[in-house]
């Protein structure tokens, strides 16, 4: 395909597209524009488009601005909220790595010297001091009783600890 | 004129942040760029012809109403180039159009998943609807036979009336090869607009 503009192609452009084709144009250049196949083309085409511009704009069904508006502000703020609660996420992430860290160093460092500090467990039960028992209330053996502080007292912490979650969540 | 005074660049620091944040900064940060009575202006002047070109050049009234939908939502939430500020209404425009180009290609890029049954029947009736006007009679065959890229060239060229340079800006090609693309597709379609028509040729 060869590539061959004419040189008044700007001339008819200027014409079609403030809609004064052929009315404003002079009879020289309506005889070039018949003869000229650059420049057909280009009336063609464009008329054609103006047409359909102006014809499927006017069909448009337009949403409420004030709508979209308020989507776009929603959406900024969200991003807005993301983007300080980024340092502070890392910071966390950073923490809980380091705490992870030093976990294992402390165990990874424990169990090369044998696991010593896991000796008073295996000597445990073979002490004739350590009564656990005593320290829990007389009334978790009685099976009447116990079941009726226990149950409340586990309730009562559920649904303490239910309130105390949703207003840190409510807070953030 | 006097020389504006130096500004002196920030260092991001936790204490800059922080207080910045629990003072609220963040709304702050959340404002928009432009108040709802001038966007109100803006839209009611720009969304036909952005309409219009979203439904010819995916050829889907249903999917132009989404993306001009999340287009105004996008330019209104984005950071704006400077170029709207210095040229205004025309470079916000064309700042629009190109958000819309690149809803469009991601759309064409996305795998489709959709099966016939999944689309509503509203959109065979708009199809429908809108295939009886006169300029879909003429215009509509012609442009299913075009490419996308080339729809878009020649929407943006002949009824936008964009230069090369701006249809450069609006789809991210390079403004050398406009001019050869463009024609090419003008010459496509003004052959298949004459097989229509053989006997006008001029509408």
């Amino acid at each position: 395909m060869t590539f061959n503009s004419c040189s008044r192609e700007k001339e008819v452009a200027e014409l079609v597209a403030r809609g004064q084709w052929p009315q404003a144009s002079t009879p020289e250049l309506r005889v070039h524009a018949t003869a000229c196949r650059s420049c057909g083309e280009l009336i063609l085409v464009t008329s054609a488009f103006q047409l359909a511009r102006a014809e499927v704009a006017s069909a448009a069904k337009l949403s409420s601005p004030g709508a979209l508006w308020w989507r776009a502000q929603l959406r900024r703020r969200n991003a807005a909220v993301e983007r300080v609660g980024k340092p502070i996420l890392g910071a966390q992430i950073f923490a809980l790595g380091i705490y992870l860290f030093a976990a294992v160093a402390i165990f990874v460092s424990q169990a090369r010297h044998g696991l010593n500090w896991l000796s008073w467990q295996v000597q445990l039960p073979q002490l004739s001091s350590f009564h656990l028992e005593a320290l829990w209330p007389s009334a978790l053996f009685n099976p009447g009783w116990g079941l009726v502080v226990l149950i409340p007292a586990l309730a009562t912490l559920a649904l303490l600890g239910g309130v105390v979650v949703y207003l840190a969540s409510e807070k953030q | 004129m006097a020389a504006a005074p130096e500004r002196k660049p920030q260092r991001m620091t936790w204490e800059s942040i922080l207080p910045n944040a629990l003072a609220g900064d963040a709304p702050r940060a959340a404002e928009l760029p432009m108040d709802s009575d001038a966007f109100a202006g803006f839209y009611e002047r720009s969304a036909r012809p952005l309409w219009a070109y979203l439904a010819r050049v995916s050829g889907d009234p249903a999917l132009a109403d989404d993306l001009m939908q999340e287009s105004y939502v996008r330019y209104l939430a984005a950071a704006r180039p400077d170029s709207i500020q210095t040229e205004g209404e025309v470079a916000g425009r064309r700042y629009l159009f190109r958000i819309a180009t690149n809803l469009l290609r991601d759309h064409w890029r996305r795998p489709r998943q959709a099966s016939i049954e999944e689309i509503p029947e509203e959109f065979f009736a708009a199809t429908a609807s809108s295939a009886q006007s006169d300029s879909q009679a003429v215009l509509g065959p012609a442009l299913k036979q075009m490419r996308p890229r080339d729809r878009q060239l020649l929407w943006l060229a002949y009824a936008e009336g964009y230069t090369h340079r701006e249809i450069a800006e609006v789809t991210g090609l390079a403004s050398a090869s406009i001019r050869l693309l463009l024609f090419r597709a003008r010459r496509k379609v003004a052959n298949l607009l004459r097989e229509q028509n053989p006997k006008g040729g001029q509408l």
